[in-house]
């Protein structure tokens, strides 16, 4: 609780220094980590900037991702190829009629501050997303219960079939297990304690978080000591940290130094096309962006190549579709084409002459602000003005969520289940179908994908779902950004992976 | 002297006062709900009422603006949007950093501008004054950041000498703690020096030309004793001002420097605060630099007092 206001009284000033105080904190969300006594190198590495916090279920920063991945665990987790692989959970079964998941959890394993993990643990962090509300409730939209018959088992009903449960609970870290001592005392804003390959073992506020192996981990000890996540929001800085050698790795390349950085033998560069993929939405309530020509015209008129080599300097790939070939839920798809002459034909027999756009943009993602100005002149082309319209994100997100736009473009992030990508956006009743798509068909292909728990049946609903979004340009799909990191030769085993999380715990640094 | 200490402490207080107003404003001239925007995808009601709370948003505005003069008085800045730690914890973590970084850079700027400002004072006209002159003005010109990264470049890319970046406190290792904060003090330093440099520079200038000077000299005083007793200490009185101005500008101005070399000082803090939009870290951050400012320049008034008792005296 707050002090009572101190008003200023007379006399008041004498007594001030001795009232001097800091304040108190407040937990706006809602701390310890000992590690082992791995002695390898220590990893450093730069990361763009540093977490707002440490809890994993609270926090929605990429940099705080990039340090919790390695900290916390999930029960499943996705491996190279994003598909779900046993973590705290050794193994599962799915009763007959879909809606009961059994978790067989491993054994022996601890917790940072040497406790030992049980499935109220599991309980216990599901149920704290799901009754907190917390950003991430809607991954468990489906569950109806979670519950721990014994230490080593955690079951999950589901009101219907649901077979992208298991990347719902482990695509990422902020579906991790935490301790709830651990939250309750606060502390996992900065000191967060897990089971994780490496533990927090100190936070300098501005400058670095240090990571300690964990030799007791359930994977097998990290071969590196430890990992300092050092904060270099200057990408020059971290590029020469890196090329000086007082860093391993980082992610804080610019793009248009990646092509130099090739060609550099102290320096290996990774990229892996990621899952996340930026496009154009035309708002279908507003005419004549009802008429399915003129959002086709839209797709024919822009050309991805130059849109991707502007805004990621060619580090990204262009696709027709959400999903790029890397993924197991790749489409092709290649109806559009760069092609103004097509563009101008749809556009006059939906009878649209001297088309004017408002295009919203926000500085908070540079990309649609530079690409915004590559399709305006692409779209001048056809005889169409685009007016981009620059807000800050939080009034660029008011004006979607009240249909205040012509077309938008905006990016979808970690995505490996199809029902995450294509439900919320394309189902008339979707969370974020700002752009006002209703297509009866898609919605019933989207709907039986959700519950067909027959893999390959479920592929080929969303492909056919998938190709019937892009016909109808319900999103004007843009591209694939890559995952750029560079890292130093020394440091042996790292992949850059197409979820973007990364992890430290099998690489060794070479001397 | 005390009168004219007390007078100067009664301005600085004011001043203050004035910044107070400008800082509480801010949260309120922003669009939309400031808590709201701070929580974006964290938003929960609870802890919406939470943060809203203590931050004194649901009171009406003028019991805002006296409790938080009360609270800051006290040392009670609110809580961080971000973090929610106490926004004068956070401050007084980056302090150090800052004052290290800045009082570094002082030292080259003063190293700097002493010897050149004094030399070309009494070259005046040739050509090595003209070549202090051209390459001062280089140095006002050229943006300290960009100063920093060629640094970067040379000495840590090219030579290896240097760290490129990352702090070390000095009350921890003194020798790691030079080598981190040589390029940022010198980039800093580099720039504030050049500025000095003029303003030495045509202090002496004066100086030189005016009355005591030419009888000191006419008394036959050597021309070092001239120049040392008589021509310099009546042209501190300019400079001092400038040098506190460049102090405390130094204290609150190095952001683009501090992100550029990771240095996690209150530079860096606003930077992020912005970016963040956390608005109590961005106040109590403005806050304390207009603090540190006032309390600079009242610590020249006082100094003026020393080195002129003329100054003090009227």
């Amino acid at each position: 609780m707050r002090r009572a206001a101190r008003w200023i009284s007379a006399g008041a000033a004498v007594g001030l220094l001795a009232a001097c105080s800091t304040g108190e904190g407040v937990d706006l969300d809602g701390d310890e980590g000992t590690g082992g006594d791995a002695t390898g190198e220590v990893l450093v590495a730069a990361i763009a900037g540093e977490p707002d916090q440490l809890d994993p279920h609270r926090t929605s920063s990429y940099f705080s991702f990039q340090v919790l991945e390695n900290v916390f665990d999930t029960l499943v987790e996705p491996d190279e190829n994003l598909e779900m692989q046993p973590a705290l959970a050794e193994s599962w079964e799915v009763s007959d009629d879909q809606l009961t998941w059994t978790f067989d959890l491993r054994d022996g394993v601890t917790w940072h501050d040497g406790s030992d993990f049980t499935a109220d643990d599991v309980v216990y962090s599901y149920t704290r997303i799901i009754d907190e509300e917390l950003a991430n409730a809607w991954r468990f939209a489906a569950v109806t219960e979670v519950s721990a018959p014994d230490d080593d088992t955690v079951v999950i009903e589901v009101a219907q079939p649901s077979p992208n449960l298991l990347s719902s609970i482990g695509g990422f870290k902020g579906m991790a297990i935490v301790q709830q001592e651990n939250v309750e005392s606060g502390d996992i804003v900065t000191a967060p304690v897990g089971t994780g390959p490496f533990s927090v073992a100190d936070y300098a506020a501005g400058e670095a978080i240090d990571l300690t192996a964990n030799a007791d981990w359930w994977g097998g000890a990290p071969e590196v000591g430890g990992v300092t996540f050092r904060f270099v929001p200057e990408p020059t800085t971290a590029v020469a940290e890196l090329t000086a050698g007082d860093v391993h790795w980082t992610d804080n390349v610019p793009p248009q130094q990646v092509s130099d950085l090739e060609g550099n033998d102290d320096v290996v560069v990774g990229a892996a096309a990621s899952n996340d993929y930026w496009y154009l939405a035309a708002n279908q309530a507003r005419p004549p962006f009802d008429d399915v020509r003129v959002r086709q015209a839209l797709a024919y008129a822009i050309d991805r190549e130059a849109i991707a080599q502007v805004t990621q300097y060619g580090n990204a790939t262009v696709n027709q579709l959400a999903i790029p070939e890397t993924s197991g839920w790749y489409t092709a798809y290649d109806t559009y084409s760069h092609d103004p002459a097509r563009a101008s034909e749809l556009l006059e027999e939906a009878g649209v002459d001297g088309l004017e756009i408002d295009m919203m943009v926000t500085s908070e993602y540079p990309e649609t602000v530079t690409a915004a100005q590559a399709i305006a002149s692409q779209l001048a082309e056809i005889g169409v003005t685009v007016t981009p319209r620059e807000l800050d994100f939080a009034t660029w997100l008011d004006e979607q969520g009240q249909g205040n736009f012509d077309l938008l473009m905006l990016s979808w992030l970690g995505n490996i289940d199809p029902d995450d990508f294509y439900y919320a956006q394309h189902h008339s009743t979707g969370s974020f179908n700002f752009q006002g798509y209703a297509n009866p068909e898609v919605d019933a292909l989207l709907d039986e994908a959700r519950t067909e728990t027959d893999e390959a049946a479920r592929k080929d609903l969303y492909a056919e779902a998938a190709t019937q979004i892009a016909d109808d340009a319900s999103y004007v799909y843009l591209y694939n950004p890559d995952v750029v990191q560079a890292w130093v030769p020394e440091l042996e085993g790292y992949e850059a992976r197409g979820d973007g999380a990364i992890r430290f715990r099998d690489v060794s640094l070479a001397d | 002297m005390l009168r004219f200490t007390l007078l100067r402490a009664g301005h600085a207080v004011v001043v203050l006062l004035g910044v107070t107003v400008v800082v509480f404003a801010l949260v309120h001239l922003v669009p939309g709900d400031p808590v709201r925007v701070a929580l974006g995808t964290r938003f929960t009601q609870e802890s919406y009422d939470a943060l809203r709370a203590a931050s004194g948003l649901d009171q009406p505005l003028l019991t805002q603006y006296v409790q938080y003069l009360g609270s800051a008085v006290t040392g009670d800045l609110g809580v961080s949007f971000r973090t929610g730690q106490p926004v004068t914890t956070i401050l007084l973590e980056r302090l150090p950093a800052t004052v290290s970084l800045a009082a570094a850079a002082l030292v080259i700027a003063l190293v700097i501008a002493f010897p050149l400002g004094v030399f070309a004072a009494t070259r005046h006209g040739r050509a090595s004054d003209t070549v202090v002159r051209v390459a001062s003005q280089a140095g006002v010109s050229v943006p300290d950041f960009w100063l920093g990264i060629m640094f970067i470049l040379l000495f840590s890319v090219t030579l290896g000498w240097l760290p490129p970046s990352g702090y070390v406190p000095l009350t921890e290792d003194p020798l790691e703690w030079a080598r981190r904060v040589a390029m940022p003090a010198l980039a800093v330093g580099l720039v504030s020096g050049a500025i000095l440099t003029r303003f030495v520079r045509s202090a002496v200038l004066e100086s030189l030309g005016s009355d005591h000077a030419r009888t000191a000299r006419a008394k036959g005083l050597r021309a070092r004793v001239v120049l040392l007793r008589h021509v310099v200490r009546n042209a501190l009185v300019p400079v001092v001002t400038v040098i506190g101005v460049q102090a405390a500008t130094l204290l609150g101005g190095i952001i683009v420097v501090e992100v550029v070399f990771a240095w996690p000082g209150l530079g860096r803090l606003t930077y992020d605060a912005v970016a963040a939009r956390d608005y109590p870290v961005l106040q109590g951050s403005v806050l304390l630099v207009a603090a540190l400012f006032l309390l600079v320049s009242f610590l020249v008034d006082v100094l003026y007092g020393r080195i002129d008792p003329r100054i003090s005296a009227r």
